[in-house]
């Protein structure tokens, strides 16, 4: 090693300070690999809820319990997430909000926007 | 040279077109969850096995595959710089997609010739 190389080398995650774009693709990979591992499971359920009435029971049960619906709760969080980055990265390969206000301003916007339908969507399914 | 198979372009493409195809349906399906005035068992076999929603289930169900191969495939890419981690991890990503393809694709089949 170069006896010279002292430049400071922490991953102190609480020191990074990472700004909002940042954690809007941070978030996007984390809510992709999410939604990637609730792929067998969903086609799983999927199958299950088409076996006739005893087979839709079984799964809506499933889905009942206290801790899938904590689970959904984060999978339906990955899929507004990833939809509303994604819809964002698509308009940034169009060349469109590519200023810094405009990149930070669009973060933010995914940020709500994906809060108020998570609301809007707990809200119905509970009505 | 690149390895076969893990070229750049293409899968970015197919990213993107796999991508608008699955928020254009997640919106389809989402506006009949709404419209629809009960959620019953008879009624979700009824509204899976129409053709159109058969077929566009299908469809949904290959592009979500291969988006999320591409997508998995790049994050493996990205933290598994070891040759032999990469085909572990890339072949056991491909089974389980493989497998969940063809049991989806079953699934929505034996609804469509009940």
């Amino acid at each position: 090693m170069a006896v010279s190389d002292n430049r400071p080398f922490f991953l102190n995650l609480l020191k990074i300070h990472l700004p909002v774009t940042g954690f809007v693709s941070f978030l996007h990979r984390i809510s992709g690999l999410l939604l990637f591992i609730a792929i067998p499971f969903s086609v799983y359920l999927f199958d299950l809820s088409l076996q006739g009435s005893t087979g839709f029971d079984q799964a809506a049960n499933i889905l009942a319990h206290p801790v899938m619906q904590l689970l959904g709760l984060l999978l339906l969080w990955s899929l507004l997430h990833h939809l509303f980055a994604g819809i964002r990265f698509l308009l940034t390969d169009l060349d469109i909000g590519l200023s810094k206000a405009h990149a930070v301003r669009s973060a933010w916007l995914v940020f709500v926007l994906e809060l108020i339908v998570l609301v809007l969507v707990v809200a119905g399914i509970k009505l | 040279m690149s390895a076969p198979g893990l070229q750049g372009l293409r899968p970015w493409i197919m990213q993107r077109i796999s991508a608008v195809y699955i928020a254009l349906s997640l919106i389809y399906f989402a506006l009949c969850l709404l419209l629809a005035d009960s959620f019953s068992a008879s009624g979700w076999v009824t509204w899976v096995a129409i053709p159109y929603n058969n077929i566009a289930l299908g469809l949904f169900l290959v592009a979500v595959l291969w988006h999320a191969w591409i997508g998995v495939r790049d994050v493996v890419l990205d933290y598994l710089p070891n040759v032999m981690a990469r085909i572990l991890a890339l072949s056991l990503v491909g089974l389980v997609l493989l497998g969940s393809a063809l049991w989806g694709l079953k699934a929505l089949f034996m609804v469509a010739i009940k």
